[in-house]
């Protein structure tokens, strides 16, 4: 058997070249070394690679010499045989040899077709210039790439959305965790909504439908209107122009004015619910007055144009009856409230009340000349006071005493004209009133006079001895005696209770329609709002006027001290409470700081 | 001679200066037109005074938030538009030189309707695109206004083909030389064939480094092959010289291809970021009506 070596060489412009060399040998060396019958030109190739041999029985064998392998039928192996008749497709680095038997004048000879399979090298393989200079070439294509990245951002923020909206359930069984539809919110809720943060249907409850307000009132069930919707409407006027297009392209999309959230902006980030803003009052207020008939009057902003207060006042009618009224402070307002109390007379710290108030000591509160605080306690809030008490705020020296049983001292009860009187005469039928001189066997000291038992010493001696009740009952309650000196009192005709005092109702707000915080203003002293140095009498209404607040105060924009908007006075939905305003204690950093400090004082934890 | 001579007279730096780009077409016109758009859209944002505070749902709001929305349409049509070349007033050139100003005008137009309220959700996703799609514009413009010259300056006077030849020319040589060698030597030429000049993916286009370049490795084992013998026709004194030349000629095709990338990549961010943009706009409008 013999070898014909076929080798295909490729000219430059693709014509194939083949030079064949007939072996008359059983066996043919193969590889890169010249000296190889079947030279490859081929570095993948070692110098003598393998060797090809014919074997009995019409075989031909392909053996690896130099340990490296090669491909026959695509099959990898270091030594192979197969029938030359069938013919085999051998690789060795970048070459092919194929085997096949030789027919016609080659007959009995078997042909070895040897040519380059692969280029020499990569730089040489065919190469589409415009694609591999490209950054094509790299990447994958930018259509591929839009459509990706298009579809990637509808799938999350559209499809999962929407697949959530419509299979999460919204009632109790719905889950406090993230829900997808979260990625639309266009900002956090406000501190008090924040539990709603996860289920944006609590207030967007129909697709495409701006909130309404059954959405809030389904949980505020007790917020009431601001007024009449009626008189809202017309109290507003015409809207303007922009107001008007708003109005109108709202109606189109069945948006009504008046909104809840028209005021309550949501998604406006994780703080406090913000306070409404000056100008949602004074649209209306600022001349309400030229729109509707109210008795409220016209103002735009605190600093600027507020009405004068009009605190509410008890007032005696023509026939005597009380009577409650607001009166402007402009207007020399006094009041009624049945007692005679000269603030000027127990402020004195000069005059006898001072001295027994120095006199008093410490031990029983007092040590120094009247203050405010001996007699106005704050109430639990802090802003507001209690009503004043006769018993602790004035007993101190207005004493009711009357008689010493052993160590108990009697007391007339204040309050109860009748049982006063009943009191006396029961005092009188039990004995004839003991004479100060005689009673007792201590000696009184000079400055003794002010304890508790002399002052029942001199009460007796001053209104009780006289000698029968009917009379010691007419001196207590006439000018000198115990109840003549506060209170108005007037003779009844009647033997049994000759006597009557007319009632005492302190007021304990003046400003009904707006709020004031005591709390917040504890960095002043009383006297500077109430002028009560000066006041004579108790019909005085020592509230301070609008000017002495806007020393401090102004507008919601004004350069003062404290920017007030209506909000730090007024609510919108007025409750018995404090303005949301002053509840969340804000824009008053100076107060808020005094609270603090208070609060930990009381926890006994302040310096 | 004559034909040339014009040619290179027309071609100079005289010539270089009637030309009018898209850039400064018609005395920056449209620059004027869109930063009067950003001046009026700033005044009336200044001025306008929204409670509690600026957002995208207020009349203003909904304005730029519309003129936007036309704006990246009407932009993104520049992708259709620009496979119509042609002259006059609405030539591709002015359209050009309105997207490129426009497009930035936007950059002040997009960010008011924003009203600086910014969150992890998809309306800021959609402004971020906004800005990537506009950023990536910018740096189309800078690289198109300064890597030409540097391309043309490392190209000399050869085009790609005759730089991919020379290669090829190099390989065919570096085979035959490579003959004679053992398989150790074989392999090392081998490293260098191999090696595909335009692998490396993108990052290695983009920064020019091919730290797994086979010519380089193929060059260092050469020179520390333990069999060199001094002088006396060593096959592997050839062989540097030749791996040496394959070296330099792949370091100007690399850099070739560097600047190359840096001209091309910013479309691959333009292009497909605008896409991701307006289906995050669509989501956006969606939600926003959704969500009323």
């Amino acid at each position: 058997m013999s070898f014909i070596v076929r080798t295909v060489a490729r000219t430059a412009d693709g014509r194939d070249i083949v030079r064949p060399k007939t072996f008359d040998k059983a066996e043919l060396t193969v590889g890169r070394s010249p000296s190889s019958d079947i030279h490859l030109a081929d570095l993948a190739v070692t110098l003598t690679h393998a060797v090809v041999r014919t074997a009995p029985g019409g075989y031909v064998e392909v053996v690896a010499t130099a340990g490296l392998p090669f491909v026959v039928n695509g099959k990898q192996s270091e030594h192979e045989r197969f029938s030359a008749s069938q013919g085999a497709d051998v690789r060795i680095g970048s070459h092919s040899l194929s085997f096949e038997a030789g027919d016609g004048d080659d007959k009995g000879a078997v042909i070895i077709t040897v040519e380059r399979v692969g280029a020499i090298s990569n730089a040489s393989e065919e190469k589409e210039e415009a694609h591999v200079f490209s950054l094509a070439s790299t990447l994958p294509g930018k259509r591929v790439l839009a459509w990706s990245l298009a579809l990637l951002v509808l799938a999350i923020f559209l499809i999962w959305p929407l697949a959530s909206i419509h299979t999460v359930p919204t009632d109790q069984t719905r889950k406090v965790a993230f829900h997808a539809d979260e990625l639309w919110t266009s900002g956090k809720l406000s501190q008090v909504h924040k539990n709603l943060e996860n289920n944006c249907q609590a207030c967007h409850v129909k697709a495409g439908e701006a909130v309404r307000d059954s959405a809030c009132v389904a949980c505020h069930t007790k917020v009431h209107d601001h007024a009449d919707p009626q008189k809202l409407a017309a109290a507003k006027g015409s809207p303007g122009f922009v107001m008007a297009t708003k109005q109108l392209v709202g109606g189109v999309f069945g948006i009504q004015p008046g909104r809840c959230v028209e005021c309550h902006t949501e998604h406006q980030g994780a703080t406090r619910m913000p306070v409404t803003d000056e100008r949602f009052c004074t649209n209306c207020h600022s001349d309400m007055s030229k729109r509707i008939t109210t008795a409220l009057k016209d103002t735009s902003d605190f600093g600027k144009h507020h009405p004068q207060f009009e605190p509410m006042l008890r007032l005696a009618a023509a026939d005597g009856a009380p009577m409650l009224r607001r009166v402007s402070l402009d207007a020399n307002a006094k009041e009624d409230n049945g007692l005679k109390f000269p603030h000027d007379l127990h402020l004195s710290t000069t005059n006898g009340v001072a001295q027994m108030a120095k006199t008093l000591g410490k031990g029983e509160g007092y040590g120094a000349p009247l203050e405010c605080s001996n007699c106005h306690m704050r109430d639990a809030s802090g802003s507001s006071f209690t009503t004043v008490k006769m018993e602790t705020a004035c007993g101190a020296c207005h004493s009711l005493a009357f008689d010493q049983v052993g160590g108990t001292i009697r007391t007339l009860r204040h309050g109860d004209p009748a049982q006063v009187i009943a009191d006396i005469r029961a005092f009188y039928r039990a004995g004839a009133p003991r004479n100060i001189a005689y009673q007792g066997m201590e000696r009184r000291r000079p400055g003794d006079f002010a304890s508790s038992g002399q002052r029942i010493n001199f009460a007796q001696t001053s209104a009780m001895h006289i000698g029968n009740a009917d009379d010691a009952i007419r001196a207590v309650f006439s000018k000198g005696g115990a109840c003549y000196d506060c209170h108005s009192v007037r003779a009844t005709g009647n033997p049994t209770t000759p006597f009557a005092v007319a009632p005492v109702s302190l007021t304990r707000r003046y400003l009904v329609k707006g709020w004031f915080d005591h709390a917040a203003h504890d960095t002043e002293s009383c006297t500077s709002c109430h002028s009560v140095k000066g006041s004579h009498y108790a019909a005085d209404v020592n509230l301070p006027k609008l000017a002495k607040c806007q020393e401090c105060h102004g507008g919601q924009d004004a350069h003062k001290e404290v920017p007030s908007s209506c909000a730090m006075c007024h609510d919108y939905h007025r409750t018995g409470f404090a303005p949301l305003m002053v509840r969340d204690n804000r824009a008053r950093g100076k107060a808020l700081e005094h609270i603090k400090e208070k609060a930990l004082t009381e926890a006994g934890g302040g310096v | 001679m004559a034909s040339k001579s014009i040619r290179q007279a027309t071609s100079g730096r005289e010539r270089a200066s009637e030309h009018e780009g898209f850039l400064r077409y018609r005395g920056y016109k449209w620059l004027k037109i869109a930063l009067l758009i950003s001046a009026v859209t700033l005044l009336i944002y200044a001025f306008n005074d929204v409670q509690p505070r600026p957002n995208g749902g207020s009349i203003y709001g909904y304005t730029t938030g519309t003129i936007g929305v036309g704006l990246i349409l009407w932009l993104t049509w520049l992708g259709v538009r620009k496979r119509q070349i042609t002259p006059g007033r609405w030539s591709l050139k002015s359209w050009t030189s309105a997207h490129v100003y426009l497009g930035l005008s936007l950059i002040v137009i997009a960010s008011l309707h924003t009203g600086f309220d910014f969150g992890w959700n998809v309306h800021t996703l959609a402004y971020v695109l906004m800005l990537l799609v506009i950023g990536s514009g910018i740096f189309g413009i800078a690289s198109y206004s300064l890597l030409p010259q540097e391309l043309s300056a490392n190209r000399g006077e050869t085009t790609q083909v005759q730089m991919l030849d020379n290669l090829r020319m190099l390989d065919r040589q570096l085979n035959e030389s490579a003959q004679p060698l053992d398989a150790d030597g074989a392999a090392i030429v081998q490293m260098a064939l191999h090696d595909d000049p335009f692998g490396g993916g993108l990052l290695a286009r983009l920064t020019g480094r091919y730290p797994k370049c086979g010519t380089r490795a193929a060059l260092a084992a050469v020179r520390a092959h333990a069999g060199r013998k001094e002088g006396e026709g060593d096959p592997l004194d050839h062989v540097e010289v030749l791996l040496e030349r394959k070296r330099s000629a792949l370091s100007r095709i690399r850099k070739h291809l560097r600047l190359k990338a840096l001209l091309e990549v910013w479309l691959y961010v333009h292009v497909p970021l605008t896409f991701a943009l307006i289906a995050a706009l669509f989501v956006h409008i969606v939600s926003v009506f959704y969500y009323w």
